[in-house]
């Protein structure tokens, strides 16, 4: 007992999701190109990349619904890639797919209950399941509904009560909220961060919304196969994002002046000016320079979408220099 | 609830509410009644006047043919329409959510063809109770109860036949437009090799050899000598040979050149199949990519 309690204790310190060195190959195409992460217990994990950059190979691979060419992968502790494994590994998975996967004909709650009775609970486990699920996710006044006679964001909160119905320790969420309306995206939103806090859950996402990711406790991206940057939002801005300040002078004359006189490449639009500083601290020590002259001003963070994008071009320029040296030989 | 029943009764549910499904699985059923209402039944009891005196039993006996071979075709098309919900499932990656939850891509596989046996058998029920119902209606009698659990059985050897059948042929297509020209293919074809549109006596000898090697034939050849013995005594009041050109002629027994195919040989020639096509199927099932 105390045995199992101290394994317990440990597990909960060990990332839950291990992945090392993992390769996917179709044919002649290499999709993962030996990736390795770590994803920790309870965290919001994000996962972004280009599409093709293979976030949804991985994620199958990690859902045991495609099998890897190499690499290990450690879920909840356990090893993935025997059958046996794989059906542990199963059970403490949820996952909601991009596209929604339940049956048009039935109703909300017969969706459910079918698909909960696929993780052998007894009856009583399986409707006091229904019962939670049905309350986490608002599921009330549409449980008797047909799937097909409900609207997107309904059908995205009943997705997400099916991938939750065993209670799950990792949800895997596949672009959650592309194509909702600003309402259901916020309100899935809520859930999500509900569900990790409430349940202690450890979120597993990939999305096309860098604001969605800049939430993250951590994030990954991944371009064509590989991992080009790893971090916290926060590191991950400070390095790859730089912060713009927007300045209104008091004369547009000295404003000019000032900024030739420290060689600062700017743009002006409508009397702001607007200039790239490497980090807020840069920013105040300008501000405080030319305090005098100032008449109002804006310091905006570096985005996750300056982040996204600075990475995606520096990686092409990388290449195109890797492809003129070949021609020059 | 067992996780291989649960699934089996999803299935179920997809499909009785899939009206367009129930229709099409129908379909070929339709037709026959149709070109029988028009023309079949009239041609035959024509040649049969020729060989008999013109008697009320004469009809009845050409209706009990029509019912057997509508019943051998009901099992193929009702169990063919099941797999529809397989294929739609697997195009649509229904099937992927399925397989990240703790169950096996056998059991999935397995729980699609008892869902096509239980709709397969299911239907063919209710086509027997319509087709006695349909030959009481026009001046024929009641099934006795031997004769009803004879017909039983062979719906049930039937239905489990079509079963393996159509899951060989539905493991090789993968999509909607596929499946949906298989179906087409194997509806408009099962009623000429059971011959069912044709009396098989009609048809070139190569052509009737390979009905006769078309396993699913020898179900309707079943169907036919357990509905219509009787009648044919009757018809024929022992005139054997004019019986024995007739029985021939329309297939309610099978002559391999000069050697006649008892009962016996079409429950065995039966039974065989169902036997190889559950082994192809698992052979070809164990040769598929793993796809979703």
């Amino acid at each position: 007992m105390n045995i199992y309690k101290a394994e317990n204790e440990l597990n909960k310190t060990k990332p839950i999701i291990d992945v090392q060195g993992l390769v996917k190959n179709y044919n002649t195409h290499q999709a993962v190109k030996g990736i390795s992460f770590q994803v920790k217990r309870g965290s919001l994990f994000a996962f972004l990349g280009t599409n093709g950059a293979g976030k949804s190979t991985t994620i199958e691979i990690l859902c045991t619904l495609l099998e890897k060419t190499s690499g290990t992968i450690k879920i909840n502790g356990i090893s993935l890639g025997t059958r046996k494994n794989n059906e542990l590994i199963r059970k403490s998975i949820g996952i909601v797919f991009q596209q929604s996967l339940l049956d048009e004909k039935l109703s909300v709650k017969e969706n459910i209950l079918h698909r909960g009775r696929l993780y052998g609970f007894t009856k009583q486990e399986l409707i006091e399941n229904w019962h939670f699920v049905k309350q986490a996710l608002h599921l009330e006044e549409i449980e008797h509904q047909q799937y097909e006679t409900l609207s997107g964001g309904q059908k995205r909160r009943v997705d997400i009560a099916r991938a939750i119905i065993h209670k799950p320790d990792i949800l895997f969420l596949d672009e959650p909220t592309t194509g909702l309306d600003p309402q259901t995206r916020l309100f899935v939103w809520d859930t999500i961060k509900q569900l990790q806090k409430e349940l202690n859950m450890t979120i597993f996402l990939t999305t096309h919304y860098m604001e969605e990711a800049a939430v993250a406790d951590e994030i990954v991206i991944m371009k064509e196969g590989k991992i080009i940057a790893a971090g916290t939002p926060h590191s991950l801005k400070e390095h790859h994002a730089s912060d713009q300040l927007s300045i209104t002078f008091l004369e547009e004359t000295i404003g000019r002046h000032l900024l030739l006189e420290k060689g600062l490449s700017f743009t002006m639009k409508n009397g702001i000016f607007t200039i790239n500083v490497p980090s807020t601290l840069e920013a105040l020590q300008l501000l405080k320079e030319w305090e005098p002259s100032i008449h109002a001003f804006e310091v905006i963070k570096g985005s996750m979408d300056d982040v996204f994008i600075r990475l995606n071009k520096e990686e092409i320029g990388d290449e195109q220099l890797i492809e003129f040296s070949h021609s020059a030989q | 609830m067992n996780s291989l029943l649960n699934l089996v009764i999803r299935h179920n549910k997809l499909f009785r509410r899939d009206r367009m499904l129930v229709f099409f699985s129908l379909l070929t059923v339709i037709i026959v009644i149709l070109l029988y209402a028009i023309f079949i039944q009239k041609t035959q009891i024509d040649a049969i006047e020729q060989l008999v005196t013109a008697t009320p039993d004469i009809k009845n006996m050409v209706n009990e043919w029509m019912v057997a071979g509508l019943l051998s075709i009901m099992t193929v098309t009702s169990t063919l329409a099941a797999y529809g919900i397989a294929i739609k499932d697997m195009e649509t990656k229904v099937l992927a959510d399925f397989l990240t939850a703790p169950i096996t891509r056998a059991k999935l596989q397995l729980s699609y063809v008892i869902n096509a046996f239980f709709i397969g058998f299911a239907l063919s029920l209710f086509g027997l109770i319509c087709c006695q119902l349909f030959l009481v209606a026009v001046g024929g009698e009641w099934f006795s109860p031997g004769k009803i659990s004879m017909l039983l059985g062979v719906v049930i050897l039937s239905v489990t036949l079509s079963s393996v059948f159509n899951l060989f042929f539905t493991l090789l297509v993968t999509t909607q437009t596929s499946f949906s020209t298989l179906s087409t293919i194997i509806g408009t074809s099962i009623g000429f090799l059971c011959g069912v549109y044709v009396p098989l006596g009609s048809v070139p000898e190569f052509v009737q050899k390979i009905i006769m090697l078309f396993p699913i034939s020898h179900t309707t050849v079943l169907f036919r000598e357990i509905l219509m013995r009787e009648s044919i005594d009757t018809v024929f009041k022992g005139n054997a040979e004019a019986a024995s050109s007739y029985e021939v002629h329309f297939g309610v027994h099978y002559e391999w050149g000069s050697t006649l195919i008892t009962n016996s040989y079409s429950l065995l020639f039966i039974t065989l199949s169902i036997i190889v096509f559950t082994l192809l199927s698992l052979f070809l099932y164990s040769r598929l990519p793993k796809r979703f």
